[in-house]
């Protein structure tokens, strides 16, 4: 394998585990991982979670750099954990360059669950909470409404590259302004308990785990990064939230 | 009845999001069990234990262990199980009534509640630290003890 190709395979599989939700340490060390396994003399590489630096050398050949921005970033799993399979398979038993890449178009291509199971799950996910924390069966049904009305939202504003946090506020505003009309019109006794089962559909989990797993490798960086970006969803969503309530609730009286 | 209840709809929430993460078709199940212990631990220790932070930290290093012990088993990335397991604990309601508090003009009730959220916060952070290095700690270990043994070992046939 010629070192253009190596560090091709390298990036085209960092790119992937990165923009799909993988932990920066993660990154870093499955592609040194293929690198070595490829027959690299040696490999340095620098993630951040927008950018991915490798510069990678042979024997007897000058080093060679790449550098790939990364610009949208969405959250599969199937698609880490295939990847990382697939990193720690080469390691065993090495391919060549056409399979290798064939393999990475595949599991670049493999379906996710199907729109309308994301919508359930958004509204499921709702419901759910309502009822966890305390939440009467009505209330529930509020909530499910809610949680398909955000998904809708956060699709279509995400389809025209809002920035997240305007996102999330007007996701905090369409929660709040729902369950105070549910109120208002004497469907719901408990207007907090469906705000906050709802608003628990834009809680940013993974964020939050990624950010402490990356401070734990010793990636400051990239931990601190995610930790912020974490916290002011966090301010965005309450003041979504706020402002119905502080506008409407005049009117309203909910 | 009362114990169980909260689990059931942690345990709902839970697979929902693994759908959200689009968490492979085999372990959506064990994905959402982790969500449901977390509660179960939660629920369980409360009968013992009042100081609710104290409560998020052990339901962490349950789900902690629990993802790390999967993540081994199934050969996967453990943030596959870990962040499933946790958003059930992330503290919505803390951070909704420290808002509410706030729009209100009660702002010494808005402080101790704000506060009161981040030391929430902070138990999912610590105690998903504590597990994670401590593992990571036990597994160098080992793999340090298994090769110096695999060298006496060589080193004993080769003499």
């Amino acid at each position: 394998m010629t070192i253009n190709q190596l560090s091709h395979v390298a990036m085209e599989m960092g790119v992937i585990l990165l923009s799909n939700g993988a932990e920066t340490y993660r990154v870093e060390e499955s592609m040194h991982r293929i690198c070595i396994a490829l027959g690299a003399k040696e490999a340095e590489i620098f993630v951040v979670p927008t950018t991915i630096i490798i510069s990678v050398t042979l024997e007897g050949e000058l080093p060679l750099t790449r550098t790939r921005r990364i610009h949208s970033r969405k959250i599969d799993l199937t698609k880490v954990s295939e990847i990382n399979h697939l990193s720690r398979q080469i390691c065993f038993e090495p391919t060549n360059y056409k399979d290798l890449l064939a393999e990475i178009r595949r599991i670049d291509t493999i379906p996710s669950y199907p729109y309308y199971l994301h919508v359930l799950a958004f509204a499921f996910i709702s419901q759910m909470f309502t009822l966890f924390f305390g939440g009467s069966l009505m209330d529930s049904c509020v909530g499910f409404l809610i949680g398909i009305g955000i998904k809708l939202q956060m699709d279509i504003m995400g389809r025209f590259e809002a920035n997240v946090f305007f996102t999330n506020i007007v996701g905090g505003l369409i929660v709040s302004t729902v369950a105070l009309t549910a109120a208002g019109l004497g469907l719901s006794t408990n207007m907090d308990t469906i705000i906050i089962g709802s608003i628990m559909t834009l809680v940013p989990g993974l964020a939050i785990t990624n950010s402490i797993r990356d401070i734990i490798a010793g990636d400051y960086l990239s931990g601190l990064t995610k930790g912020i970006e974490a916290l002011l969803i966090g301010a965005a969503i309450a003041a979504g939230v706020a402002v119905p309530l502080s506008l409407l609730r005049p009117f309203w009286g909910g | 009845m009362n114990y169980i209840t909260p689990c059931l709809y942690a345990f709902g929430a839970s697979l929902a999001f693994a759908i959200v993460f689009n968490i492979p078709r085999n372990k959506l199940l064990l994905a959402a069990l982790g969500g449901m212990l977390g509660q179960l631990v939660y629920v369980l220790f409360q009968l013992v234990i009042s100081n609710d932070v104290l409560l998020y930290l052990l339901a962490t290093i349950a789900i902690s262990l629990y993802a790390e012990v999967l993540a081994r088993l199934t050969k996967s990335p453990t943030t596959i199980y870990l962040a499933v397991a946790l958003i059930p604990l992330v503290p919505g309601g803390g951070i909704y009534y420290t808002m509410l508090y706030f729009i209100n003009g009660e702002i010494d009730l808005g402080i101790s509640t704000g506060i009161h959220t981040l030391l929430i916060s902070g138990a999912l952070a610590v105690g998903i630290i504590m597990v994670s290095s401590t593992v990571n700690l036990v597994r160098k270990v080992m793999l340090k003890g298994s090769s110096k043994i695999g060298k006496k070992l060589n080193h004993g046939k080769k003499t």
